[in-house]
């Protein structure tokens, strides 16, 4: 499968040049690599699968450290072995295809692609690996007989965020932060707003983007999510935040605890995390978004021989996407949980159907 | 003190070679030679920015060695370089403490020395007053206070007439004269030779890098000790025959030019600003202050006219405004006939105006590029360098070779980049480009600046050919014998006026400076027109050699 | 005279082996430092360079950086600094992504038409900082840099459902719609699916242009001249101001065609993905290239093969920031390296011209021939 041409190497002259003395070495042991990866691919004993990280990779707090937990449960629990891809700044559709074949190449199975930014690649690297599982995260636009397109109803969970921070509320007026004015974002904020109206139809929702794509700091520096937090809480009289921004969301938490006042945290459980203990006793609650269980569910049903396929939906019903309580404080807001369960009693029953934009 | 066999190489070069001077104390000891001569070596060597490969340095006896500017200061040494180095933004007060802050501190203690050491020296120096607002010879005044400030019994004046008029360089020899009997020792660098003969004690003659004698300024003529200095018999400036026709080449009518009436081009005007102010009342540069005044001139082919003036009089702008580089706020610029006062520069030049710029390493030169395109440089729409939009590299550099030729720029080859020639050199090919394209007329701004003698003769000898061929030119120089010597006809700016005429054959220097510093205006001598030079010059022989 | 130009190609030469063997060998040390073999990494990238797929990744980006150093070394070659070629791009990518699948026209003309409206944007957007820089003095350097981010703006509202851009359903994507396959440019088809793009042929070609132009045009002559000594030719007849105008214009528009390989040849659409941050190296591939057309070349293969060969590292168990490293070491190492080298190219010179006028080795003048 892999072969190497002479007629690229002689244009590579120049970088070989600069390596002359470890080229030489090289050059054995890549024939060599060469063919014990595709001997691997072969016989490989032990099931592996692999995730193939957004931009952020892993370490960013959030949506890919989310995947890796998912995966590190499979490790332990179903002993397989996990390979990770992550991906170089700026790169192209090209650099996603080339990633998640070497990854189906090499036997992982599944290969999952988190983001939907792998949605282009997926389509035309699954074809050419029927054998082989592909999972991605957040993307229906891609379909295949062995695709699993693992989606959560994100609105939902950010509705019953709404109905808390409006409850919570006392001046009436709420914050929400987007991270990168991305249409998946948007889809908490849709939720957030509805729940907040429905709730008490009188309320006011600040709405801020930190920054718009390309540019994804908003997802990354909490000096941004703090600045806008700040404002949101002092010049706009909010006193409830709701940053879905990852890392940069904890900037935000930082800055309503300094002003006294509540943030909810989003994608995992906030209250619990390390890096957040200072700030704790202000994170109301956050929405989670189980995307760890789904990453496991996903390398489960491969390993049980009964694949995944077609689009697998999180939502408040699977406790896909859900909203915490770890906060005694919020444990201790009897109205504020009744209403939020009651609120999602409604969309489990369809009584309330949560838009997607707003 | 005392030089003994101070030698010093540079890599392939030997700058410096056996030098032997003695310095009486309390006089003033003039050194000269040519540009390149190896003067500003020695100078360094003297002050300690470089050590000599060989020989000894004495003062009073002792044998002293330097490593650093500091050394020698400390050794009662100062220097006054050619470029000042005064912050223009601070006061005379504030310049001279300025890294002496240890000495008498920077308040009334500091003042009142200042103070003294003027009234002692007579430099008439003002403490408070704002460097920007001084002339130049003000500013060599505080430059040489700033010197005395720091304790020192040796001055090195590194050509310290070369930005004065001939009146301040009589004020700045008063200025040495007391300094000397005070009993400080002066060391004076020049290739001015007057001036050398003025005031010097003692003079010493260094050429290629080594004293080749020394001269007793009381039984030397200039033209002896120029003749030691180059080695061979000197040229003169003066033009012969007049070749002056009555056919008017370039017209100049009303010119005028105002400050802020145009868009600052680039860095161009910013850059020159700080110099442009007037020599010795200085106006706070207001917007529309007239840099060109109503200036009306013309000049016919085969006539030189010469404009004298302290620089920063409108010169700058008249160049400017006849290259087409800025554009006359008002006036008519007409050359043989057809109105260019719109064109833009390169319609000017191929019309056929020659510039051989002031600043050639900013005007005339690409100093890292190859001679050969060096040679294109300004006529890069011309034959022989192009046809139809694309180069060709083949004819500009057969044509370069024939330039090297031709006009004698000494180089290895043309694929040297100009930066490695020397100033005469790249003077020569800059000429030699200029003269390529049959020009009608050639504004020649101090073709022979930081030139040395033999390359001089040879500009000189360019251009009067080209005159006597029915060139046009423009000649603004610095040097008054230049000026004197080769125009036909005679102008003095100032203030971007022409405030006085004059006839080259009979005016002197010093008549020429009194009008350049505004105190004479009008004709300047009771009337004998074009019979130009004739009287001027002794030795001719090898001005019609060529 | 041989002697002369042998050196400069040999000082040509030294400056960026230069530079490259520094960040070689400072990469090593800092991963020796940190505790992680300094070795193996760099046997793994040589390693991954010779598999096929890799390869073809990094001739295409390669010509993508091509495009981009392209765009930047006509800026340098005039001194002007367009760090905005990045917004130029993008904006270029996304406007002509738009026109693309707005049209339907036979192949050739599609392609043509997608390309023009990519360049005259680029124009566009750089123009926008040539007459801000010649009319009134705006540093190039800050207004470019501000055009990125109001370009990052522009096309974040521009790719909105409700202006230009579609939502695919059931993506969380956006994009500007699938161009036409009539738009698609034909790709170098080497089996196994993998496929060097056209367009970076087309790139390659461009250099050639380049070169002409710059160095056997006048108009490349007076915009040298002008990057060499702006004061010099202004003297010489260069119109300073048209000459800013005109080559950001041209930069700008090389830059708009940056694009153009991943759109015309992969993508085929303007999407959230499409990549990013190219213009920045391409001021670190001109740089090391020298803005020579032939050394742009090696300095974007070179550019590619550090990123593409170390995105893998990952799964050997190393950081494939080392390739971010060594991006990194080898700007450092060029800019002070090519000092150093030119200025004792300089010196080297003017000692050499000294030493052979001293041995007698000038050309025959006039003068000497009639002594």
């Amino acid at each position: 499968m892999r072969r190497i041409t002479r007629i690229a190497t002689v244009g590579l002259a120049s970088a070989a040049l600069a390596l002359s003395a470890t080229a030489c070495g090289g050059k054995n042991s890549s024939d060599a690599s060469s063919s014990s990866s595709s001997s691997a691919s072969g016989d490989a004993k032990a099931a592996t699968a692999a995730i193939a990280y957004d931009i952020g990779g892993r370490g960013d707090q959030s949506f890919n450290d989310a995947a890796y937990a998912g995966l590190q449960k499979a490790e332990t629990d179903l002993k397989i072995k996990g390979a990770e891809a992550e991906p170089t700044d700026g790169e192209g559709e090209a650099d996603k295809v080339q990633r998640l074949t070497e990854l189906a190449r090499k036997g992982n199975n599944p290969v999952i692609g988190v983001g939907f930014a792998y949605a282009p690649a997926i389509k035309k690297v699954a074809p050419k690996f029927p054998e082989t599982t592909f999972g991605i995260i957040d993307d229906t636009s891609v379909t295949g007989p062995n695709i699993a397109n693992l989606v959560f109803n994100e609105e939902q969970g950010s509705y019953l965020a709404g109905v808390a921070a409006a409850k919570v509320s006392k001046t009436g007026t709420v914050g929400f932060i987007g991270g990168v004015e991305v249409p998946l974002i948007k889809k908490f904020e849709a939720g957030f707003t509805q729940g907040v109206k429905d709730t008490n139809p009188n309320a006011k929702v600040l709405s801020a983007y930190l920054t718009q794509p390309p540019n994804f700091d908003g997802f990354a520096k909490p000096d941004l999510g703090k600045a806008a937090a700040q404002g949101q809480l002092s010049a706009g009289g909010a006193d409830v935040v709701y940053a879905a921004a990852g890392l940069a969301g904890s900037g935000a938490i930082e800055a309503a605890h300094a002003a006294g006042k509540w943030a909810i945290g989003v994608d995992s459980d906030q209250y619990n995390q390390a890096g957040l203990s200072k700030y704790k006793d202000k994170i109301l609650t956050s929405v989670t978004k189980d995307v760890s269980d789904s990453v496991y569910n996903l390398i489960k049903s491969v390993k049980d021989g009964k694949p995944e396929n077609g689009e697998i939906r999180y939502g408040l019903d699977k406790d896909g996407v859900g909203l915490s309580d770890s906060n005694p404080e919020y444990k201790k807001m009897a109205d504020v949980i009744a209403a939020v369960e009651k609120a999602k009693a409604d969309i489990i029953s369809k009584k309330i159907t949560v838009k997607t934009a707003p | 003190m005392e030089l003994h066999g101070i030698t010093k190489r540079f890599p392939g070069v030997v700058a410096n070679k056996d030098i032997a001077i003695t310095v009486r104390k309390g006089t003033v000891h003039a050194l000269v030679g040519e540009n390149g001569a190896g003067k500003s070596t020695l100078m360094k060597i003297l002050y300690g920015m470089q050590k000599p490969d060989e020989g000894t340095i004495a003062i009073d006896g002792e044998q002293v060695s330097f490593t650093s500017p500091g050394d020698a200061i400390a050794r009662g040494i100062g220097m006054v370089h050619q470029h000042f180095m005064l912050a223009d933004n601070l006061t005379v007060l504030e310049n001279v403490v300025l890294g002496g802050e240890k000495l008498y501190g920077i308040g009334a203690k500091a003042r009142k020395k200042i103070r003294e050491i003027s009234d002692a020296y007579g430099l008439g120096v003002r403490p408070d007053a704002l460097v920007e607002d001084l002339g130049v010879a003000d500013r060599q005044r505080v430059e040489i206070l700033k010197v005395l400030y720091r304790g020192a019994r040796i001055l090195i004046l590194d050509e310290p007439t070369a930005v004065l008029v001939p009146q301040e360089v009589d004020a700045l020899f008063d200025n040495l004269r007391e300094l000397k009997s005070e009993g400080l020792t002066v060391i004076f660098i020049s290739h001015k030779l007057g001036e050398v003969l003025k005031v010097a004690d003692d003079i010493t003659v260094i050429r290629r890098g080594t004293t080749v004698g020394t001269a007793d300024p009381r039984n030397t003529t200039p033209k002896q000790l120029a003749e030691l200095m180059v080695g061979a018999e000197l040229p003169s400036p003066e033009t012969r025959e007049s070749t002056v026709t009555d056919i008017p080449m370039l017209t100049v009518a009303g010119l005028t030019v105002a400050q802020g009436g145009l868009a600052p081009v680039a860095t161009e005007d910013t850059a020159r600003t700080p110099e442009s102010s007037d020599t010795f009342v200085h106006e706070p540069a207001a917007g529309g202050r007239l840099l060109l005044d109503d200036v009306n001139f013309t000049i016919h082919k085969g006539e030189i006219l010469g404009i004298a003036g302290v620089e920063g009089n409108g010169q700058t702008e008249l160049i400017e405004a006849l290259m087409g580089m800025s554009s006359a706020d008002a006036g008519v610029i007409t050359l043989d006939g057809a109105d260019i006062t719109k064109s833009p520069v390169r319609k000017r030049r191929e019309g056929g105006i020659g510039y051989i710029p002031e600043d050639r390493h900013r005007h005339g030169l690409l100093l890292e590029s190859p001679l050969w395109e060096n040679r294109i440089l300004g006529h890069v729409t011309e034959a022989p360098n192009s046809k139809r939009g694309v180069l060709d590299l083949k004819a500009a550099r057969k044509d370069t070779e024939r330039i090297v030729r031709e006009y004698d720029v000494r180089t290895p080859g043309i694929e040297v980049t100009a930066a490695s020639l020397s100033g005469g050199n790249q003077q020569k090919l800059i000429v030699g480009r200029e003269m390529s394209h049959n020009p009608k007329f050639l504004i020649a701004a101090h073709p022979t600046r930081g030139v040395d003698v033999g390359a001089q003769a040879q500009i000189w000898d360019a251009i009067r050919e080209a005159r006597r061929e029915g060139l046009a030119v423009l000649l603004i120089s610095a040097d008054l014998d230049e000026l004197i010597g080769l125009s036909d006809t005679l102008r003095v700016i100032y203030r971007g006026r022409l405030v006085a005429d004059a006839d080259p054959a009979t005016v002197t220097p010093e008549e020429l400076g009194t009008a350049m510093t505004g105190a004479a205006s009008g004709h300047l001598e009771a009337t004998d027109n074009r019979s130009a030079g004739t009287d001027a010059g002794a030795d001719s022989p090898e001005d019609e050699a060529r | 005279m041989k002697k002369f130009d042998k050196d400069r190609l040999l000082l040509a030469f030294a400056g960026p082996a230069l530079a490259l063997v520094t960040a070689f060998v400072l990469t090593m040390i800092v991963l020796a430092a940190t505790g992680v073999d300094p070795i193996d990494p760099l046997r793994i990238m040589v390693e991954n360079a010779g598999y096929e797929d890799v390869q073809v990744l990094i001739v295409n980006q390669a010509g993508t950086y091509y495009l981009a150093a392209l765009a930047v070394a006509i800026g340098f070659r005039m001194n002007l600094f367009n760090i905005g070629v990045d917004g130029q791009y993008r904006l270029a990518a996304m406007v002509s992504a738009v026109v693309g699948t707005a049209v339907t026209l036979p192949g050739p003309l599609h392609i043509l038409l997608i390309v023009l409206v990519a360049m005259m944007v680029g124009a566009f957007w750089s123009g926008i900082a040539g007459v801000l820089k010649a009319k009134r003095g705006v540093s190039e350097v800050v207004s470019t840099i501000m055009l990125n981010a109001i370009a990052t703006s522009l096309i974040a509202y521009l790719i909105l459902p409700k202006n230009l851009g579609v939502q695919p359903e059931g993506s969380n994507d956006l994009n500007t719609g699938e161009i036409a396959q009539s738009g698609w440019f034909p790709a170098v088809d080497l089996g196994d699916g993998l496929e060097i793009y056209g367009f970076t042929f087309v790139a390659f070609a461009l250099g050639i242009v380049y070169w002409f132009v710059l160095n056997r045009t006048r108009f490349g002559f007076d915009l040298r001249a002008t990057g060499a000594s702006e004061s010099a030719a202004q003297a010489s007849g260069v119109d300073a101001k048209k000459m800013i105008i005109t080559s950001m214009l041209i930069s700008g528009a090389v830059a708009g065609l940056a694009g153009m390989p991943v759109l015309l040849g992969e993508s085929h659409t303007y999407s959230l993905s499409f990549p990013v941050g190219i213009g920045f190296t391409g001021i670190t591939i001109a740089l090391l290239g020298r803005n020579s057309p032939v050394g742009i070349f090696f300095a974007a293969l070179l550019m590619a093969f550090i990123d593409k060969a170390s995105a893998s590292l990952d799964t050997a168990g190393y950081a494939k920031e080392i390739g971010t490293i060594m991006k990194g070491l080898i700007v450092i190492a060029v800019v002070v390296s090519y000092e150093l080298v030119g200025r004792y190219g300089i010196r080297r010179q003017q000692q050499k011209v000294g030493e052979e006028l001293a041995a007698g080795g000038a050309i025959k003048t006039d003068k000497e021939v009639a002594a």
